[in-house]
């Protein structure tokens, strides 16, 4: 199932709880981790010249002090870092988003574990010439699921049990229900099948009455029983839902609801939002705000 | 004096010396060593008396210290109005001296003109537009800079630079098959947004060539893939070259000539190899320059020219707006106060001002673009061009040289500043990071592609 994973990581406090799901997926499913650290943005037009994203300092990186930085990593994790895991360490310069996904073009894992940004944003060195988050990029591109871990609650993980998979319906969707029904397999645990009814967008300026909204809810539930009970009916548990709101809160809240340990989602936006990350899609915002971890796909 | 392990009067032209020179963290013993370095009085000589040529004499002689050349300099302006910063003066008690002396100077003096060469003079060009003689420091500059790295008084990141372009044709290790794979790569995650996106290689008789700047094969591919979109989007017929796809010349800064002429013949064989119609090079000041304009004598070419009529990135936006190949959606225009970056290599040094106030046309909604003051051919340097940016030695002076940029975008008033241009956009982005005065900068690609009008037949399916 996750055979490898590629977790990015600041290696700082801001990718503790990540770290925390990233070492125990690995530990659990005998997976190969790679460590994977972009330690700074390149400056200085053609210097050799980085500014450090962790020290923010500007260093000159040679083999010393890719080496130096590797082995700040090394001592960072050292408490997960035993014998029974199998693991590597890269580091790589760069603009952070690109060189993920460089490397997972190089690896190509079965899960891109994301950490959660460095510090302060505003102060950030990657901030303000790039358009759009790391996390909006990677899981934009990515060719593999990609899982985040945003918020502390999030991490507190002890194996999987629960899924919930959120549905638009799409053919994106479709894809990530095939992935959630082979994670929910292979793992034995129940899946729960979710749509949100958009109240906010779908109808700006009217109000529907709850007979509308109910009328749509059991629409939307014929849908889910049509297009995914057959095949949920290989797993030992399921169940199918549609809750009106807006969506992104709804599915949290759903989610919350089932103590699930994992949410899966598409993610199709076709274009970045160069706006910030809390303007982003439903995705993004279920990423900021979820209480397990989130997998998003997109292809 | 002996030649240092780092510092000598040789080109480094391997890969193995390349990797040696940048295991010397910041040059540190390089420069070391370069207190050491022997200045080989007769090889300057016979150079000089080989290269110096009737133009270069006359602007020597007739320079008539009169002092106008001193309000037009930037660096005059930001160093307190330190005479020793007039460009009369620079260069006149730099190579001026050297030619008179014969050649017969000291290690001490090298390292001095070294230190003009490369952090007092950008090789704007501004002086010479002032001048009432017509003559231009920042050509006589380059020649010095030519004179300097032959002895070995180069700064260690452009002895790296010229080094990189004779190893692999490119100003970054980056070779022909990590330039075709990473544009495929970018293709291909752009191609569902996009369906039919390619990137055509090595075709012959199409109607562009597109070549490109190693920094965006390296860290920035999304470049790449907004190139090839716009191409795509505007209908063209269009190719890169898997080899000699790289414009730019950072041996043009070091005065390496020799890995100038070899640059640029890469590009030349290229377009000779291809047939293409025209040549179209990414949004970058000095490859324009060294490719489209100089290198034409580097290589020897009698008319002046390269192989085929050869254009720079804002020619081609602005005709392809224009002419209706590119449209765009009018709401999705820039409506806030923008400003834009004059590249003196392609705008003062080669009159494109009228393209680049084309482009402004239609991008921005009427009223949001604020001119610098001054503008187009009278701009000023970003700061941090002809190699400034890049060296470490002289990163005070340069950080010093971005206070006119920045002065002059405060003084517009837009937080947004469009740099067609990769020096330009990375003194502009130091700029804010040394003065934080809270600007975002952009090339003028991702700009474009987010508010194209997108024909029906080129839009994905829903």
């Amino acid at each position: 199932m996750f055979k490898k994973i590629l977790f990015a990581t600041s290696a700082t406090g801001a990718s503790d709880h990540a770290a925390r799901v990233a070492f125990n997926i690995a530990k659990s499913y005998q997976s190969h981790l790679n460590i994977f650290h972009v330690l700074g943005v390149p400056s200085r037009g053609y210097s050799q010249v980085v500014v450090d994203v962790k020290t923010k300092e500007r260093v000159d990186v040679d083999e010393d002090y890719t080496a130096w930085v590797t082995e700040d990593i090394r001592t960072y994790y050292e408490k997960y870092l035993d014998e029974s895991l199998n693991y590597t360490i890269d580091v790589a310069v760069g603009v952070p988003a690109r060189e993920i996904l460089r490397q997972a073009k190089i690896l190509k894992p079965d899960l891109i574990l994301l950490g959660g940004s460095t510090g302060d944003e505003g102060e950030s060195v990657y901030k303000k010439s790039s358009l759009g988050s790391t996390l909006q990029k990677v899981a934009k591109s990515a060719n593999c699921p990609v899982l985040f871990v945003n918020r502390p609650a999030a991490s507190f993980w002890g194996g999987l049990s629960n899924i919930v998979f959120g549905t638009d319906f799409s053919k994106i969707s479709d894809k990530a229900f095939d992935f959630a029904m082979k994670v929910a397999k292979t793992l034995d645990c129940e899946l729960s099948v979710f749509h949100a009814l958009d109240i906010s967008a779908l109808h700006a300026g009217k109000m529907l009455n709850q007979d509308e909204i109910e009328q749509q809810i059991r629409e939307s539930l014929r849908k889910i029983r049509s297009r995914y009970e057959p095949r949920l009916k290989e797993l030992k548990g399921y169940s199918m839902d549609v809750w009106e709101g807006i969506p992104f809160i709804e599915i949290v809240k759903y989610a919350r609801d089932k103590q699930a340990d994992l949410l899966i989602m598409a993610h199709h936006s076709r274009k970045i939002s160069s706006e910030d990350i809390r303007l982003g899609g439903n995705v993004e915002q279920v990423i900021v705000r979820a209480g397990c971890p989130v997998i998003s796909i997109n292809k | 004096m002996p030649e240092g392990k780092f510092c000598n009067k040789k080109p480094v032209d391997t890969a193995e010396g390349i990797n040696e020179l940048l295991s010397d963290t910041s040059g540190n013993d390089y420069y070391k060593e370069m207190k050491e370095l022997e200045v080989d009085s007769d090889l300057l000589w016979k150079t000089i008396q080989n290269t110096v040529k009737s133009r270069m004499k006359t602007w020597l002689e007739i320079c008539a210290h009169c002092g106008m050349c001193a309000d037009s300099c930037f660096l005059y302006e930001v160093n307190g109005r330190d005479p020793k910063q007039v460009p009369a003066y620079k260069i006149q008690s730099t190579l001026g001296e050297i030619i008179r002396k014969k050649g017969k100077v000291d290690n001490e003096f090298m390292r001095h003109c070294m230190e003009v060469a490369w952090a007092q003079c950008t090789c704007c060009n501004r002086c010479g537009m002032y001048c009432p003689h017509g003559i231009d420091t920042g050509i006589m500059f380059g020649y010095l800079r030519g004179l300097l790295y032959q002895q070995g008084f180069v700064p260690w990141e452009l002895k790296i630079g010229a080094g990189m372009h004779r190893v692999y044709r490119a100003q970054m290790d980056v070779t022909d098959a990590d330039f075709v794979d990473t544009f495929e790569w970018m293709v291909e995650e752009y191609e569902d947004d996009y369906p039919g996106l390619t990137v055509p290689v090595d075709v012959e008789g199409a109607d562009i060539m597109y070549t490109v700047n190693a920094r965006e094969v390296k860290h920035y591919p999304e470049d790449l893939a907004e190139a090839a979109i716009l191409f795509h989007i505007a209908g063209e017929n269009w190719t890169v070259p898997s080899k000699g796809w790289e414009e730019t010349s950072l041996a043009m800064f070091a005065g390496d000539w020799a890995a100038c002429k070899m640059q640029v013949e890469s590009v030349y064989a290229a377009m000779e190899r291809l047939k293409p119609k025209r040549m179209i090079g990414t949004e970058c000041g000095h490859a324009h320059r060294a490719t489209v304009v100089e290198g034409p004598y580097w290589a020897g070419r009698k008319n002046g020219q390269p192989p085929v009529e050869s254009i720079h990135y804002v020619e081609w936006l602005a005709e392809a707006l224009n002419t209706g190949k590119l449209k765009i959606d009018p709401s999705k225009r820039i409506k806030e106060p923008v400003t834009l970056q004059d590249s003196c290599n392609y705008i003062r040094n080669q009159g494109l001002k009228k393209a680049t106030r084309d482009i402004m046309k239609h991008i921005v909604e009427p009223g949001f673009f604020i001119e610098m003051s001054p503008n187009k051919e009278h701009n000023y340097c970003c700061g941090g061009g002809g190699g400034f940016n890049g060296i470490g030695l002289f990163r005070k002076q340069r950080n010093i040289a971005l206070i006119k940029k920045r002065d002059q975008i405060l003084e517009t008033g837009a937080k947004l500043v469009l740099a067609p241009c990769h020096n330009c956009w990375d003194a502009i982005r130091d700029l804010e990071e040394v003065y934080e005065i809270g600007i975002r900068w952009s090339f003028l690609k991702p700009v474009v592609v987010k508010m194209l009008e997108i024909p029906e037949h080129l839009r994905p399916e829903e």
